[in-house]
């Protein structure tokens, strides 16, 4: 397809304008504004074993939630997929620490990442009534997936949590009401929002515990599988180690990742790849029809030549055309 | 998208107190039949109804969004409006007009999805204009609380949908004399919560100076909780403060106008305060007209006399048409309303949770709002829920926690 140079120019004014009008809605709207009439909050006391809380979020179908302090009535940060994988990694490197696995309270996770090495997480939070791009813009600082909505009960003046923020949250709101996202026609290879260098992959046999520490060491949410040629096969998420270690049994590391996704429930909605060529806007309807955390992008011949996280797309929008 | 994802929010609530077939039920609704009747007649004289006034609203909350909720279209035209311009002529143009908006309004996708399974279909307007009347000149309007609906964002055709109107109807807003950017319509809403969103010559829209707020699809939409009207209980001077405080405001928010005549004595203008906590002023919003009530020492008689219960009991089990007549006699384990907490009916299949990624949950009834409730203990886990408000919202919190 071979566009004229003013059709050219034409959709690239048209995809500023349209970031530019997206970046205003955001700006507009609190975080407030955008919660449901009525939702519902999950909260795990920090006292609670470790073991415990991994059922309680597969029960609940989520992958993440905060934790509550009982005896400082305060926030205690959130719980997600990063903590259990730090726990692995723990347990892996000290086999004979089962005892304390298997009896780690969640405020206990503190002293994991200690012994293992990794950087806590940032605990950035937000008031409800700041401004959803504020959100997102301290969300992103924070390297983070997601940003709990802290606010301070006017009587007792103690933390409220609110609700958590996330990511795919924001983007799938975006795609769902900003009609500006139809206008979003340049092709993505164009606007250097690919992450391509240093993708880690791994292919089928490889020890799901060795996926597990490219998860960790490259701070990503998914590992692409590839075969022998480098052509994408599968993903391994960092949210498949729930189902993983499910019922607290951590002797399945000796697994390979093809054979860990066998745990995978059925309801996997598959792997999103994508080409340089399209567009955002594609980009943004699948979002919205689908429960999709990332693109890979592929070439023409099928292989992996990047990723398109939805931080790439959530930077786009808020810093990018700039 | 499955079907059971259209909009369960708010139906499911009132689903389940039909389905369970809760003898209260019944009860309830045909006490409140007859009293609503009198209730109206009557106007000045409702002390001694008082209680029954209550029960009659406490099952009128479920009424939020229930598609077939005939009387929407019950607007008041604005006053200064001759009355040929009311009524047929704009119901034509908004014939017209929404079936071009069809197209349109598929392209933008599942802009409209939180009833995607009901394509935007104009009613028959014979039909609808035979219930108008009906509710205009009938006394079922008590249940109806006015709420002026109003759009200042610009643009020359002006609709409001909502759950209202079970989507499918377009209301069209009318200029309001002396406020060149100010359009409006005032509607007679049932008590509860209402969904709604504009369109703006032929775009879909929502009122940057209204609450707002996500549906379980992830639409962004306005809302407004309509709630019943209040007794006179505030202090006039307050009220006299407040209402200067709104001529000052004409320019956001437009002054109630009185309904009818029998309204104007007997309603009165409520505001409620514009702040939304942190020094946000965004939306202002006008609820609440009440009839004149007032709070009496004296127990009735029909609690008092047991001759008079008895009677009052009788009636109500004639009403019944003997289904259920002795159901009155047998306490109840729970009250009604604690039988149907949101948690109970979150369903929390894969299928919902791939499009409810935010927990969206049902409306709750205010009277479940404060309590504990808790799951049974398993595995030496406690699991307790409780319903808040939050600003304007609904927050029921679920707190895991290990049995010490």
């Amino acid at each position: 397809m071979s566009a004229t140079p003013n059709e050219r120019e034409k959709v690239i004014i048209e995809q500023k304008l349209a970031v530019e009008s997206i970046r205003s809605f955001l700006k507009s709207k609190t975080s407030y504004d955008v919660l449901p009439v009525s939702y519902r909050l999950i909260v795990l006391d920090t006292s609670l074993l470790v073991k415990k809380s991994l059922n309680v979020l597969l029960q609940n179908n989520i992958v993440s939630a905060p934790l509550w302090d009982a005896k400082t009535s305060r926030f205690a940060g959130l719980l997600t997929s990063s903590d259990f994988i730090n726990v692995i990694q723990y347990y892996f490197s000290n086999p004979d620490k089962f005892e304390l696995v298997d009896k780690l309270q969640l405020d206990g996770l503190k002293d994991i990442e200690r012994a293992i090495g990794v950087e806590p997480l940032d605990t950035a939070s937000i008031h409800p009534s700041r401004p959803l791009y504020e959100a997102c813009i301290r969300m992103m600082d924070a390297t983070s997936r997601r940003i709990p909505l802290i606010d301070q009960d006017e009587e007792t003046h103690r933390e409220i949590v609110v609700s958590v923020l996330t990511q795919y949250r924001i983007l799938t709101f975006v795609a769902l009401n900003c009609r500006e996202t139809h206008f979003l026609k340049r092709p993505i290879g164009e606007l250097n929002i690919i992450t391509k260098k240093n993708v880690a992959s791994c292919q089928m046999t490889t020890p799901v515990i060795d996926v597990i520490q490219l998860l960790s060491q490259g701070n990503v949410a998914s590992i692409p599988i590839v075969d022998n040629e480098g052509y994408l096969v599968n993903v391994y998420e960092a949210v498949d180690v729930l189902g993983l270690i499910k019922g607290g049994i951590y002797n399945d590391l000796s697994l390979s990742v093809g054979e860990a996704l066998m745990r995978r429930s059925d309801d996997f909605e598959g792997v999103y790849t994508c080409t340089e060529r399209d567009k955002l806007s594609t980009i943004m309807d699948n979002i919205r029809k689908s429960r999709v955390h990332r693109f890979f992008v592929t070439d023409d011949a099928g292989k992996v030549v990047g990723v398109l996280t939805l931080s790439d797309i959530l930077r786009y929008i808020l810093l990018g055309e700039n | 998208m499955a079907e059971e994802n259209k909009d369960v929010s708010m139906l499911d609530v009132r689903d389940a107190s039909k389905d369970d077939g809760s003898p209260y039920e019944g009860t309830d609704s045909s006490l409140s039949h007859s009293l609503s009747q009198m209730n109206i007649d009557e106007g000045e004289e409702l002390g001694s109804q008082r209680p029954q006034m209550a029960r009659r609203k406490s099952t009128l909350i479920f009424n939020d969004d229930e598609d077939e909720i005939p009387p929407y279209s019950h607007h008041q035209e604005h006053s200064e409006e001759s009355q040929t311009n009311s009524g047929d002529e704009r119901e034509t143009s908004i014939g017209t007009s929404s079936s071009s908006l069809n197209s349109d309004r598929r392209e933008a996708g599942e802009a409209d999805s939180g009833n995607g399974a009901s394509p935007l279909v104009t009613v028959d307007h014979g039909e609808s204009e035979g219930t108008t009347q009906a509710h205009g000149e009938g006394s079922g309007q008590d249940s109806m609380v006015p709420v002026d609906i109003t759009w200042q964002q610009g643009g020359e055709k002006v609709y409001v949908t909502g759950s209202f109107t079970g989507w499918r109807k377009m209301i069209g807003l009318v200029p309001v004399p002396g406020h060149p950017d100010l359009l409006h319509v005032k509607l007679q809403l049932p008590v509860g919560t209402h969904r709604f969103r504009f369109i703006v010559d032929n775009e879909l829209r929502f009122s940057d100076y209204l609450p707002t707020a996500t549906d379980q699809m992830g639409n962004f939409v306005n809302y407004l909780e309509v709630i019943a009207p209040p007794s006179q209980e505030k202090p006039q001077t307050k009220d006299k403060q407040r209402d200067n405080e709104n001529k000052n405001d004409v320019a956001r928010r437009k002054t109630t106008d009185p309904v009818s005549a029998r309204s104007r004595i007997a309603l009165e203008i409520e505001k409620e305060p514009d702040e939304i906590g942190n020094g946000f002023t965004r939306f202002r919003e006008e609820l609440t007209l009440g009839p004149s009530l007032e709070y009496t020492q004296d127990i009735p008689a029909v609690f008092t006399d047991p001759t008079v219960m008895e009677q009052y009991y009788l009636t109500l089990d004639q009403q019944q048409n003997n289904h259920q007549n002795m159901a009155w006699l047998t306490p109840p384990q729970l009250p009604p309303h604690l039988e149907n907490v949101p948690l109970n009916s979150y369903t929390n299949s894969q299928n919902d949770s791939n499009e409810n990624n935010s927990g969206a949950l049902p409306i709750p009834n205010h009277v479940v709002l404060n309590h504990l409730a808790t799951s049974s203990i398993k595995h030496n886990t406690l699991c307790v829920a409780s319903i808040v408000r939050y600003k304007r919202k609904y927050v029921t919190q679920i707190l895991y926690a290990p049995l010490q």
